[in-house]
């Protein structure tokens, strides 16, 4: 789990929120029960001091003690229904006190006596012994009759209302956490539910590329910020793909503009620099321009080269292709090259290798690879070209004991026009479109592009081609190349 | 012989026809599709250069109408674009041969010559400059008797220059004709092989026959037809 994703952390603030919700509500509940608990109480003590009241005052005068205490046993039946009852005339004798109540809640003979003026029927009592402490609701209520002046004090155990406070509490303490807990996962998988149409599109977006400048996100028809954001996205990329397209077309017909007066330019001045009485002073300055015109020729094809690699090439001339023997016999074409600038080309004899694709753009990947290495690689270095069939993946690899490339120049070596060391390779007339060459062929090949380079030592360009199933195709072509 | 170049570029145009004229060609220019194919109508020729982008009426139409009402008509198109695709696509449209911008003027002669069978490339077994001698049944060369050894490139290189002795051929011809177009842009490994070439035929004697013209390329002579032309 991501402790930084949008899901985990919206799940972590649901479930905060959740518990201050429960803890509140819990609280409140607690609270509210215990008052209403307290109160419905009070009303039943109140209700049996006015019958109790109602006996003393209905008792004629002099009245025996033990006739009221009958006539409260019997109409009150404080035993019975656990409340406490004790009626003393004052100033201070008893004349009635209920019996231990039938649940053993309290102790009768333990109650202390309240003073005589009338107390409310909320006030809490405690009482008792240390080990066994006695929390009563005990009220009193003065009263005069003929029959003389009396307090009635009247009480219940608070251990039934404490009883039920404890449980809702153990209650709310247990389903807390686990309501908690549920509300989080829910939370979590709601929320990552909610998202999974934005990880689609993430996964959609991510595959696009400059080669599929068509492909369109799936709009989520949700009504909703996705829908504007699948819709927004694809305006994005038409946007996009205008853009890319227009800017093509002008590199494709720029390139293309140039070449009719290319023509024209070279052929005025080859006619120049043939002809018997042009000075010779001349026909070197002539000559001069001519190999200025050369580059630009060679700049142009690479620029259209480029453009229509962008594009995208038809891949109806792709075949099986033997990248062991095409680098091998194209080595050999190079290798003079290479001795010419006292470097040595090796390139083993290797087993057969295949890949897909078009024949010549696959020669001109190597080409361009060897030609760069035999430029970096001083007098009495190596350049070493060979393919190997690995597991996944074909690679052809270019080694050389070159100048290598600084670190910062690394990320740009397949840039269009740059050169790691401008002086030089523009002296070698080299345009800085070779690696970038290069690069989209194998793009247009679904083969990726690496280098390893140690400053000083040399370097090794790799390309990977994604291997051809094995099966009879590849034999039919291995029998046939 | 009478050649039409359709072609809209003015200047471009007027070289070609410069050349073609001072190779004792009859040639007639139309600047555009529609003029082109009002002259193929009007007048026989025996050749037809068609540039592929033009106003009015576009080369590839021309291209096919020139085709159904000329069948026999040797059609060579001249094209900015080098898509293999492209150049498959005319051949099919009915082009009997295709060159791309920029050209060598040298290049676009031999292309002609070519399609006029005027002056079939030369396809004879032995070529000869001086006492330089080139079996193509052998593939031997000698000079002044002696036998020289060649390596397969080089015997390339001197094959193609000896095709047309005189003429300077540019690198990128050499180099599109003995290698390929995946070379494209390297060619420094002509001067490479020419200068090898040079050290196995020509130090030993004294009459040289490799020259080199600046900004162009190489050419076969027996002597220098002007000072000018110099020894590297």
């Amino acid at each position: 789990m991501n402790h930084r994703s949008l899901a985990f952390r919206l799940a972590v603030w649901y479930a905060l929120l959740i518990s201050a919700t429960f803890a509140l509500v819990g609280t409140g509940m607690l609270f509210g029960l215990g008052q209403y608990l307290r109160s419905s109480l009070a009303d039943s003590l109140r209700r049996r001091s006015t019958q109790v009241q109602q006996i003393l005052e209905q008792a004629p005068a002099g009245v025996s003690d033990a006739a009221i205490a009958e006539a409260i046993n019997s109409r009150v039946a404080p035993e019975f229904n656990n409340r406490f009852v004790r009626v003393t005339r004052l100033p201070a004798s008893l004349v009635y006190r209920s019996g231990a109540p039938a649940d053993q809640s309290f102790d009768p003979l333990a109650v202390p006596s309240l003073a005589p003026r009338p107390v409310p029927f909320r006030a809490t009592v405690q009482s008792g012994t240390a080990d066994h402490i006695q929390r009563l609701v005990l009220s009193a209520t003065p009263l005069a009759t003929a029959s003389g002046r009396y307090l009635i004090e009247l009480g219940s155990s608070l251990d039934s209302i404490d009883a039920l406070q404890q449980r809702l509490l153990r209650l709310l303490g247990m389903l807390l956490p686990a309501l908690v807990f549920c509300a989080a996962a829910a939370g979590y998988w709601l929320v990552s539910w909610a998202l999974s149409p934005v990880d689609r599109l993430s996964q959609m977006a991510a595959q696009m590329s400059v080669q599929n400048l068509e492909a369109r996100l799936p709009v989520v028809p949700s009504g909703d910020a996705l829908q504007r954001l699948s819709i927004a996205f694809n305006h994005l990329l038409t946007r996009l793909r205008d853009s890319v397209l227009s800017s093509r077309r002008f590199l494709a017909d720029a390139s293309h503009e140039l070449r009719t007066p290319l023509t024209v330019i070279k052929g005025e001045l080859q006619e120049i620099i043939e002809h018997p009485e042009v000075p010779s002073a001349l026909r070197d300055r002539v000559g001069s321009v001519l190999e200025e015109v050369a580059r630009l020729e060679h700049l142009v094809a690479g620029l259209l080269s480029l453009s229509r690699l962008d594009a995208g090439e038809a891949q109806r001339e792709w075949v099986e292709v033997d990248l062991a023997a095409l680098a091998t016999g194209t080595a050999d074409q190079m290798r003079l090259l290479a001795e010419d600038r006292g470097v040595q080309l090796q390139s083993p004899v290797l087993p057969p290798v295949f890949v897909r694709g078009d024949r010549a753009r696959l020669k001109q990947v190597i080409v361009n690879l060897l030609d760069n290495a035999i430029r970096c690689t001083p007098r009495g270095g190596f350049v070493t070209l060979q393919s190997v069939a690995a597991e996944s993946c074909n690679v052809l690899e270019v080694r050389d004991t070159g100048t290598g490339i600084p670190p910062e120049a690394l990320p740009h070596v397949f840039d269009r026009f740059f050169r790691v060391d401008a002086a030089r390779s523009r002296e070698d007339g080299g345009a800085g479109l070779g690696l970038s060459i290069v690069k989209s062929i194998c793009t247009a090949h679904g083969a990726e592009i690496e280098v390893d380079t140690v400053l000083g030592k040399g370097s090794c360009f790799r390309v990977k081609f994604p291997s051809i199933a094995a099966g009879p195709t590849l034999q039919l072509g291995g029998a046939g190349s | 012989m009478r050649v039409l170049i359709v072609e809209d570029d003015r200047k471009l145009a007027q070289f070609v026809m410069r050349g073609l004229r001072a190779e004792r060609f009859a040639i007639d220019h139309a600047a555009d599709g529609r003029e082109g194919q009002g002259f193929l109508n009007t007048y026989p020729y025996d050749l037809l250069i068609l540039d592929l982008m033009l106003p009015r009426l576009s080369g590839a139409e021309l291209l096919r109408s020139a085709r159904r009402s000329h069948p026999s008509l040797p059609i060579l198109v001249l094209t900015a674009r080098d898509a293999t695709e492209d150049k498959v696509r005319q051949f099919e449209a009915g082009a009997d041969d295709y060159l791309t911008k920029p050209f060598d003027f040298a290049e676009l002669l031999v292309r002609i010559k070519a399609l006029l069978r005027r002056m079939p490339v030369e396809r004879a077994e032995v070529l000869r400059i001086a006492d330089l001698e080139l079996n193509r049944l052998t593939q031997q060369v000698r000079r002044g008797g002696q036998r020289i050894e060649l390596t397969a490139k080089e015997y390339g290189v001197l094959e193609y220059l000896l095709s047309s002795p005189g003429r300077v051929c540019s690198r990128t011809m050499i180099l599109e004709h003995v290698w390929d177009q995946s070379f494209e842009g390297v060619t420094n490994i002509v001067d490479v092989y020419v200068r090898y070439l040079r050290r196995k035929l020509d130090d030993p004697f004294a009459l040289k026959l490799i020259h080199t013209v600046r900004g162009v390329g190489y050419c076969l002579r027996t002597e220098a037809a002007h000072e000018a032309i110099a020894r590297e």
